[in-house]
């Protein structure tokens, strides 16, 4: 009788124990790097995007897959703003993928030693990252080491409005164009409450590129912040006044009255803005749009000077076979497989060589005459964007400062100052 | 570990109350039925165990420890003792300003939401035409998803948007809501009072179930229908206004959503509240000893008042079978 009972509450703790070791195998079983049958490894692999970027990638890595038997991608396409949480959860689990995308905040895993350093797969694998990638070939560095090899890299270029520039008669913005060039034809495409000459420029990537076309630095070389200098106080403040004091911009509150989400890209593709500044991945959206469009290079300061987008793939610290997963990134960044990039019309390829070749100069999906030598012309004027360990930090400090400042006004310096003294605290 | 188990069982099943008081006796022995009643006790309960130790406690533990560390998730962490906890309290602007944005949106949501809760039930509790369909409609938008409910008060929120046109039709000049840190709180509370369909349903069971014999003696004696409300229906329902007050508290101190969908915070950290911050600071910043120990200034502040709402519920809420 007694057993009986505690057989029961054994049972009890026993069925306990199987469903706890259930959820413990389940988080424990490694399935990123096994050797198959047949010398086969498999690699996770970790992006993000969406499905224009699932497509692209899954057909670069057959033909990964196809040029190099030996070696199984296990694609994983994550959802944009749950990425770094996904990764950072994978690595902390110990479980990290084996090739990893990464960009901006590549440094927060380089400084904290959760992605190898590449320089010695370079160096014997042979690959020339000047002669492939040219000037970004090194941007994702950290104490002179290489962490990741670049993959896709595109600046920012200038979308506008053929029709409403050619119904105001002007001359269609370039490289050469001063910002008070820009600003005047901002002027002349307004019509108060109904149509704006700019889509603005409270993102990061557009007001920094203004700073440095100023010649100011967010952080300068020594790695020290320089927020509040007069360059960049300057540069923000007629950014922010394009706005609130020349009104060739929509307010936030004019864009909140759009719809919801409403800014730049979609703003531009409703004619609502004749210009706007942003990156490649506006292209897609207005290749049904039923007017004249084209692209053409950043504006320019007292210096040319544009921000880039792109992303860079990495092998985090967990790979178990980062051998192979170099030679899949060099394959993946080698001109055959990077053309499927400007194919799909995904994005910018990193490769110099597909940048300069006919199939992205001239994409069979592009609009008639369409200005794709735009990017390869502002790839000699990108600025190096200061990728620190902190860049979460430093953007939210930014946020936290600028929200009133972008809605209604303000004094730039103020709120730089402001800005500086909360950088100098995070960057130690 | 059988022992253990044995002794929880045993304390599971002393449901007298005479029996509570002598715990020095031994226990007394179970029958066969109650052995094979307290085998599937456990058995179905084990999930809930499994899920509570595993997935609740464990992490709790777990973050209390976390809290006194510096953390980022990659590297080992290290231990710092307090330090965590001064920093939060003496050195971090932003989150002083966060939990007294906190406290805002808590102390005036979760009123309002009773408020317009008990009023709603009071008007569904009338016998009038339509009122099947009309407490459908008041409990529907509890069922509609945060998120979407989000998306759509983007848009009613806007400047120009269906809820300052109406402000304008009696001559209010509406605020630009969400873009303006003085009315970036109260938009949340607009859109928190959205909610209060389900607090309505429960007080109006309540109000159900408060037998119709008082309100006749009332009639009798002349109360007309404010009395009756005051001295009659609200110490009925005290009991189940206290639970909402409770869970609204809860609720309130930990809203996330509503931020992060429609604010992110902004501007200028105007509608910045605790979990987000801590969200932020863990998934965002890599500070995972520093979120923790946000997460526990955060618990403690709950705790504190809802410590103090039980005190003080002696003295109002009525419960019929404790009659003094």
């Amino acid at each position: 009788m007694v057993d009986m009972a505690r057989r029961s509450s054994r049972a009890g703790v026993a069925a306990m124990a199987i469903v706890g070791m259930a959820a413990l195998t389940a988080c424990g079983s490694d399935s990123s790097a096994q050797e198959g049958e047949g010398g086969v490894t498999t690699l996770t692999m970790t992006v993000w995007g969406g499905d224009t970027d699932k497509k692209a990638y899954q057909e670069r890595v057959d033909m990964l897959e196809a040029a190099h038997p030996e070696i199984k991608i296990d694609l994983q396409l994550i959802p944009g703003d749950q990425y770094e949480q996904k990764v950072q959860t994978m690595i902390a689990g110990g479980d990290g993928p084996d090739i990893m995308q990464v960009a901006e905040g590549v440094n927060v895993y380089s400084s904290k030693g959760q992605i190898l350093p590449l320089d010695e797969y370079i160096a014997s694998s042979g690959l020339d990252l000047e002669e492939r990638f040219g000037p970004v070939g090194d941007l994702y560095s950290y104490e002179d080491q290489v962490y990741a090899i670049p993959d896709r890299s595109g600046a920012m270029v200038v979308y506008y409005n053929k029709d409403l520039f050619d119904a105001a008669g002007l001359e269609y913005p370039n490289a050469d164009w001063t910002w008070e060039d820009a600003q005047a034809a901002m002027e002349e495409l307004t019509i108060p409450g109904e149509q704006w000459g700019y889509g603005g420029a409270g993102w990061w990537a557009q007001w920094w590129s203004f700073a440095y076309q100023n010649g100011g630095q967010i952080i300068d070389d020594s790695g020290k912040p320089t927020a509040n200098s007069p360059e960049v106080v300057e540069a923000l403040q007629w950014a922010n006044d394009l706005t609130h004091r020349h009104h060739v911009v929509p307010t936030a509150a004019e864009y909140a009255d759009m719809g919801p989400d409403m800014g730049g890209d979609p703003a531009f593709a409703a004619q609502k803005v004749a210009m706007n500044t942003t990156g490649f991945w506006a292209i897609g959206g207005l290749l049904e749009a039923d007017f004249n469009w084209d692209i053409a290079p950043m504006w320019r300061g007292e210096e040319q000077a544009v921000t880039a987008f792109g992303s860079g793939l990495a092998i985090s610290r967990d790979s178990d076979h980062p051998e192979e997963a170099f030679t899949a990134i060099d394959y993946l960044t080698d001109a055959e497989a990077q053309q499927v990039i400007i194919d799909t019309a995904q994005d910018v390829p990193a490769n110099l060589e597909v940048q300069q070749s006919d199939a992205f100069l001239a994409p069979e999906w592009a609009p008639e005459g369409l200005n794709m030598g735009a990017f390869g012309e502002s790839s000699s004027f990108i600025f190096r964007a200061p990728f620190i360990p902190q860049w979460n930090e430093m953007h939210a400090a930014f946020d936290d400062n600028l929200g009133t400042f972008w809605n209604e006004g303000g004094d730039a310096k103020t709120q730089l100052d402001a800005i500086q003294t909360q950088l100098e605290s995070v960057i130690r | 570990m059988s022992t253990i188990v044995g002794e929880a069982l045993g304390a599971a099943r002393a449901t007298s109350p005479r029996r509570a008081g002598r715990r020095r006796l031994p226990r007394p022995k179970l029958s066969r039925r109650g052995k094979v009643e307290a085998f599937w006790f456990w058995v179905f309960i084990s999930p809930w165990l499994v899920g509570f130790v595993g997935f609740l406690l464990g992490p709790m533990v777990a973050s209390v420890y976390i809290s006194l560390t510096e953390w980022d998730s990659f590297t080992p962490a290290v231990f710092v003792g307090l330090e965590n906890y001064a920093r939060a309290l003496t050195q971090d602007p932003i989150f002083w300003k966060a939990l007294g944005n906190t406290f805002v949106y808590a102390l005036v949501s979760v009123p309002l939401g009773l408020a317009v809760g008990v009023w709603l039930a009071n008007l569904l509790n009338k016998r009038v035409r339509g009122r099947k369909l009309f407490r459908t409609l008041i409990y529907l938008p509890t069922l509609v998803p945060l998120v979407a409910t989000a998306m759509v008060f983007k848009m009613v929120l806007a400047p120009s948007g269906p809820l300052n046109d109406l402000l304008g039709l009696f001559g209010v000049h509406g605020p630009n809501w969400l873009l303006d840190p003085t009315w970036v709180k109260p938009a949340l509370v607009v859109m928190s009072a959205w909610g209060a369909g389900g607090a309505t349903v429960l007080l109006l069971s309540a109000m159900n179930g408060i037998p119709r014999e008082f309100y006749e003696a009332a009639e009798i004696d002349g109360a007309g229908p404010v009395r009756q409300f005051w001295s009659i229906t609200f110490p009925q329902i005290t009991p189940i206004i206290f639970f909402n007050l409770i869970m609204g508290l809860i609720g309130a101190f930990q809203i996330f959503s509503q931020v992060y969908i429609l604010t992110a915070g902004g501007p200028d950290n105007a509608s910045q509240m605790v979990v987000p911050l801590l969200f932020r600071e863990a998934f965002s910043f890599y500070h995972f000893g520093y979120a923790s120990a946000i997460a526990w200034l955060l618990f403690v502040v709950i705790m504190v008042f809802t410590a103090i709402a039980f005190r003080t519920s002696r003295r109002w809420v009525f419960y019929e079978t404790e009659v003094r």
